[in-house]
This record gives C-alpha cells, structure tokens and sequence, in this order.
C-alpha cells in the first residue's frame, strides 16, 4: 500500500525532516508512528497527504508515485485518503451534520446519497444524537469523533491520523483508538502518528519509530 | 450545475457574513464605475450637441453699408456657385437687421429707436449643407466671401463647434485616465475584501484541498463572490448615475435658444450601460480571481 525508498525530506539546508527513510505498509495494515517532537512523524504524513513532496527518494501509494502527480491526480489521490488532525479542524459556523456533509458536498456528491452516507458514518461514531450541534457545543472526545466521522464519509482506503488523542485523556483516546480499530477491521489501511507510548502498548500494533527523520525501531 | 449551484450558496452567504467589507468593495466599484460612466454620459451628451449643432451650422456675410447693388449681387452669385456647400441663403437688408434685433430683444427695442442711424450691417444669412457641415468646404467657402468686395466680415460658429468638440474628446479621455485609476483601485479592493473572507475560511479551505475538492469549488466562491460586488458596484453607479441625469434634466432654463437643452440629457446607452455592467462584474471577478489563487 505505502511504499518510501529513501525518501528525504529537507527544509533547509541542514535541517533533514526525514532522511533515507525506507519502509513498507502493507494493504489493511494498522502503523503507529512515533517519536520524539521533531522526530518526522507529522513530516511523512504531510508527504502521504501529498501537501509536500520529498526532495528525495521516492514514495508510492498504491503504486502511484506522489511526486509525479498532476494536480486533478492529486485531487483524485486525495479523495481516497482519510485524514484526523489533533486539533479537528472541524467549521465552528456548520453543525455536526453540516461538517460531515460538507465533504461529499464539496466533492459534488448528490444529496440523497449524500444524507444517506452521513447518517450512516454519524450513527458509527455515535453522535446521531448530537447532529444538530455545533462544534463548540461537543467535548473533545465528541469532536474528534465527528473528525473521524468525517475521515470516513468518503470510504477512503487510506486514514491518516496525526496526534487523534492528543488533546483528550486517556480513557478518551482509548475510545478514538477502539474507533480506528473498528475501521481497519473493515480492511482500511490506517496510520496514526503518536508520542503516547503507553496508548500504542494498550492498542498493541505495528510500531514504527522515528527519531531525527530516521526509522529507529520498526516492530 | 451543482458546482455553480454550491458557488452561489457560498458566494452569498459570504457576502452577507462579511457584509460590512463587501459593503466597502461595492461602494469602491461604484464610485469608480460612477466616474466613468459619467464623463461617458457627458461626453455623449456633447458629442449629440455637436451633432445639432454641426446641423445648424450657419454663416452670417456682413454687408459693407455702402456696397453697391452689383457688389452685393457679386457676393449672391458667389453663395450660388457653392450650391454644394449652401443650402439656403436670405438676404437680410439694413431694415430687417433692425426689425429682428427689436423682435428677439424686445427690452433694449427703444434703446435701438434712440439711435440717430441703425448700426446694423446688412446680410446674407446663409444655411449650410449638413454633409458639409463637419468638412472644411464651409471654411474655404468663408474665406473667399471675405476677398469678395463689399464684404466686410464673415462668421462662421465652426470655431466653437471645433473646440466644443475638443472637451468632448477631452472629457472622454479624462473619463478613461480617471476611471482607469478608480477600476484599478477597485480591484484591489475586492482582492482585499476576498482575501478577508478567504483568511476568514482558511479551515475550511485547507479541508476542501485534502478531501481532493475540485478547484472550481475551491475557488468558484470566491470567484463568483467578487464578481457579485462588480455587479451590484455597477448597478448602484447606473441608478446614481440615472438619478443625477433626471436631476440634470429637471433643470428649467435652456442655453443658446434651444441649442443646449437640459431637458434633452440622454443617459447611457442600452449596450452602453450593459458593458458597464459586464465590466464591473469583470473587476470584481478578476479581484476575485487574485485573491483566490493566493492560498494555493
């Protein structure tokens, strides 16, 4: 599914994000990257989500090489791939429903279908009773649902998540992390990247980690 | 259809949301729109005047008052051999100077009967062609009137069509210097009132960009969103526009017996008036447009 050779990734000069990193994440697999602050973690899932491109190596997707993509292809890339922020990038003015919706809306979806799909990932997450309020209105663990919720309207083959539980507590995470269980079970790839080591040994999955751009442990 | 239908939604709701700023950028295309379409409605205005006027264009032959009855049958055969450039011609003696003095002037009549003599000159008022009206025939026609014996002066009102004709022209170029200036200047604020609503969304475009959202979703909006404020700029600069026009056109009095007639004042063309719209909406659109490229 997720293939890097060598991929480097260079902000300046000196300062390597990622270097020579090779690795390989097979179709339905579930990978906790970790590390330190600084270590490349949110670096390659900037490069998976295909907002930066490295400056070497090469990373393929499902066969597709992200460097050598056109802009629709990266649109068409895109559409495949889920993503979960720490911080939920959810719309303070749009309700629960509206934030789901608003995906497959700005994709050109349909209404029916669109309602019909939003209902259903909206009664995965839990919230159908919550479909009407505003994110400033949910407690955090609620948020980060709707952000799951929203990652998954689309079916995407790929879900990316960066620090999900980063902002909730423990018993939270563990929920959001039972969540992303749940939607690798279905057979999506999903890579999450996290420093909480003892949230990766409750969940217990393929761990890679970083440290200064550079895979120290692949387990 | 449903992205044309998505870009209008947004467009609007964005334009109320931010409906102070958009304010700001509609009042800045009007004003600018306002300037140009009015120095185009005045120097349309003139041009028509011109165009009467060049119609009415006459020459006034002032008769020396002692010329002789073969001087001034001289000065008549010569208006006939320029029947090309003539199309009428009367001859006005001493007596009938005075008669019409005291019609049109009824006021100064009995400073006129005070006089010991009549100091009106006799005349042939001669009526020029239309199609000869614009051309320098009627010039060549009055300078050789004036080497013609028993002549002693020729008018010809060509002088004030010309320069009239000159602060059309000028009008019009100020209207495009002034009004390029104000456009330019509109453009730059609605960059700046959709960069606003742009930084005011940036979340929400920044999700639309990773969910692989066409860009005409991305940037319609925004897009359509400035072309709204060129249009509704336009449209309240033609209303203001119009309003000053029936203001103009209210007004009582008249200059050069008819000539420049207030009441007369044409507004702008239909097609006119639809280029000014197209062209505000086109520079709100290209604001749109600039500011919308900016996040990519």
């Amino acid at each position: 599914m997720i293939d890097a050779q060598n991929v480097s990734k260079l902000y300046n000069r000196s300062v390597y994000a990622l270097r020579d990193l090779t690795l390989k994440i097979e179709k339905g697999d579930f990978v906790f990257l970790t590390g330190p602050s600084g270590a490349g973690k949110s670096t390659f899932l900037r490069l998976l989500l295909r907002e930066e491109t490295p400056n070497k190596g090469a990373l393929r997707v499902a066969g597709r090489d992200l460097s050598r993509l056109t802009t629709r292809q990266v649109q068409a890339y895109r559409r495949g791939v889920g993503f979960v922020f720490q911080d939920f990038k959810l719309i303070p003015r749009m309700t629960v429903l509206e934030n789901i919706a608003f995906v497959p809306k700005v994709l050109g979806a349909g209404s029916v279908p669109m309602r019909r799909r939003t209902f259903q990932v909206l009664k995965w997450v839990g919230l159908q009773h919550r479909m009407n309020a505003f994110p400033l209105e949910l407690s955090g663990g609620e948020q980060q649902r709707v952000a799951i919720a929203r990652a998954l309207i689309n079916d995407p083959v790929l879900v990316l998540a960066d620090e999900p539980t980063g902002n909730l507590d423990p018993d939270l995470s563990l929920e959001i992390m039972n969540l992303f269980r749940e939607i690798n079970a279905r057979g999506t790839t999903v890579v999450v990247a996290t420093h909480d080591r003892e949230l990766i040994r409750q969940v217990g999955r393929h761990t890679i980690t970083l440290a200064h751009g550079r895979i120290v442990e692949n387990e | 259809m449903r992205a044309f239908r998505y870009c209008v939604d947004e467009a609007t709701a964005s334009l109320w949301r931010g409906r102070g700023a958009s304010l700001l950028a509609i009042l800045t295309i009007a004003i600018a729109l306002f300037v140009l379409s009015g120095f185009l409605v005045v120097s349309s205005n003139l041009e028509r005047l011109i165009a009467r006027w060049n119609d009415a264009a006459e020459l006034s032959v002032y008769l020396a008052d002692d010329i002789s009855q073969e001087q001034r049958i001289s000065v008549d055969q010569v208006l006939a051999r320029n029947d090309a450039v003539v199309a009428a011609r009367e001859y006005l003696s001493k007596a009938d100077a005075l008669r019409r003095f005291k019609r049109d002037f009824p006021d100064l009549a009995t400073t006129a009967d005070g006089l010991a003599s009549n100091p009106f000159p006799a005349s042939f008022e001669v009526r020029l062609r239309a199609a000869h009206s614009a051309d320098d025939a009627p010039a060549k026609l009055a300078a050789q009137l004036r080497q013609t014996a028993g002549v002693v002066d020729v008018r010809y009102d060509r002088q004030w069509i010309e320069r009239l004709s000159s602060v059309a022209d000028l009008c019009r170029l100020m209207g495009y210097v002034l009004g390029g200036i104000l456009v330019a200047a509109a453009v730059v604020t609605v960059t700046s009132v959709v960069r606003l609503a742009l930084y005011g969304r940036k979340d929400e475009i920044k999700i639309m960009e990773l969910v692989g959202a066409p860009i005409g979703y991305i940037r319609g909006p925004f897009v359509l969103e400035g072309t709204l404020q060129g249009g509704l700029g336009a449209g309240l600069a033609l209303a203001a526009l119009w309003s000053a026009v029936l203001v103009v056109r209210s007004r009582e009095y008249q200059v050069v017996d008819g000539l420049a007639d207030f009441s007369a004042t044409a507004f702008l063309a239909p097609s006119l008036a639809a280029l000014v719209v197209t062209g505000g909406m086109l520079v709100g659109c290209v604001g749109g447009f600039i500011a919308a490229r900016t996040p990519r």
